[in-house]
């Protein structure tokens, strides 16, 4: 029994034009489905029908769906949320485009999760059978798949022991105040073996603090931050590596204001018996910004 | 935010700025004030307050720089500006528009306009080289110079 990954973020756009254009040319996303006021993509690399919604209409997160190993998962996790004092319910299949049943959760941090083990399987675009390494018809930065995300709660050790408790995540890593005062300030969290699914950290309850598409190594990295100098997309930080997770990355905002990440290089893998890593607070910025080792005033005050 | 009173003097100056459309030979460009400091910089036409600041090598408190975050608010002291994208209510709230919050990053000059920076927050020049923010010029450079000072007045274009 587990959650698998991060299947679909569902975000609010000002502009969906020009999201469509950020996120299919600049990104490399397809759009597989739109109806008035909305969009469905995907990356290249994915399985599943979709795993990015564009709504038009404000900015900034409507809910993260993750995809569990079966139905049956569903029921057990919707049991445990209920009796940590999560607020619960249920959505139909059909609800989400091409989407099973599934559990709705409102998290702690007044975030809405969706838990669903059914989307329609459309393939990738190179496929199952003796398969190329990309699609020749990639287009601008070609992110891999949506990675994870990273959000804002004002109690994040909470919001952690929520995860680990009720959905079987562990913190590979984390920021406390100190060693002996270990307050959660922030914490990065695995259902799989990647260094992070989900990361948390404190901040304005029910904010997106970025979301992140997967690249394949620092090539592909400093080639994403060319096309967002081509194509005039504003850069928060980067390219540079975070001491955390070690993973390398470019912050960046969609047009709407919304933060992004292009992600590459896996620092490890967690495995089960892999023993979480603490920062101290006070080694934040090399944790966030391993080079610099200096925090922007952006990193802690910009969500949408 | 400061009051607008503290600003009398430089006000005062402006007065005939900020209630004037733009020259004849200079379509639609707007100057920008920045209170306290009085800087002035020329917004081009279809220009924001945030990109006129960038380019005159001007550097404050922003963020997303794409209208999603308001960390770049700041109070829109005199004139008028217009908004060409939609904002998001969460963002720029009605209330805060009739208060005269205006987010930066967004926000095209229609008039000269007068601004000031958020509390805490102070312009800084990354491009010193090109506009020294050292004393004024000896005399008789002052009318080729563009960045002569004027008193706590400064154009920069």
């Amino acid at each position: 029994m587990s959650v698998m990954r991060l299947g679909y973020v569902h975000l609010r756009v000002t502009d969906l034009e020009e999201a469509r254009h950020h996120y299919s040319n600049i990104l490399g996303m397809s759009v597989v489905h739109e109806e008035p006021g909305k969009l469905h993509l995907k990356c290249w690399d994915e399985w599943d029908h979709h795993s990015l919604v564009l709504e038009e209409g404000g900015v900034g997160l409507v809910k993260l769906g993750y995809k569990c190993s079966s139905d049956d998962d569903l029921g057990q996790f919707e049991k445990r949320c209920s009796q940590f004092g999560a607020t619960t319910g249920r959505f139909s299949r059909g609800e989400n485009m091409t989407v099973g049943d599934g559990v709705r959760i409102t998290l702690p941090s007044e975030h809405t999760l969706e838990l669903f083990s059914e989307m329609e399987f459309t393939g990738t675009d190179t496929g199952t059978i003796n398969p190329e390494a990309w699609p020749r018809d990639m287009r601008g930065v070609g992110g891999h798949w949506i990675d994870h995300a990273l959000i804002a709660a004002e109690d994040p050790g909470l919001v952690e022991r929520f995860f680990m408790e009720c959905l079987d995540f562990r913190p590979a890593e984390r920021v406390v105040e100190s060693i002996e005062h270990p307050e959660v300030v922030g914490t990065w969290m695995t259902c799989g073996d990647s260094p992070h699914d989900l990361a948390v950290i404190k901040g304005p309850n029910a904010k997106l603090h970025h979301f992140a598409y997967h690249l394949e190594d620092w090539g592909a990295l400093l080639r994403a931050g060319d096309i967002f100098s081509m194509d005039d997309v504003p850069i928060d930080i980067g390219p540079t590596r975070h001491g955390i997770t070690r993973g390398t990355t470019i912050y960046f905002f969609d047009p709407s204001g919304n933060r992004n990440e292009v992600f590459a290089g896996l620092g490890y893998r967690v495995h089960k018996d892999f023993p979480t890593i603490n920062w101290t607070v006070d080694q934040l910025a090399k944790g966030i910004f391993y080079h610099a080792r200096e925090l922007n005033d952006r990193f802690t005050t910009v969500f949408t | 935010m400061r009051g607008v009173q503290e600003h009398g003097t430089v006000l005062t100056r402006l007065a005939t700025l900020t209630t004037t459309r733009p020259e004849e030979g200079r379509d639609h460009m707007h100057e920008v004030t920045i209170l306290p400091d009085g800087l002035q910089v020329t917004a081009a036409e279809e220009e924001t307050v945030l990109g006129a600041l960038t380019r005159a090598g001007l550097k404050y408190r922003v963020g997303c720089k794409r209208g999603g975050c308001g960390i770049c608010k700041v109070q829109l002291v005199l004139g008028e500006v217009r908004y060409e994208r939609p904002i998001a209510e969460s963002v720029l709230s009605d209330d805060e528009r009739v208060e005269g919050i205006c987010l930066s990053c967004r926000a095209v000059p229609i008039t000269n306009i007068a601004i000031e920076l958020q509390e805490g927050d102070r312009l800084r020049r990354v491009l010193g080289f090109a506009y020294p923010n050292s004393a004024p010029p000896p005399p008789g450079r002052a009318a080729s110079n563009p960045t002569t000072r004027n008193d706590r007045k400064e154009r920069i274009t």
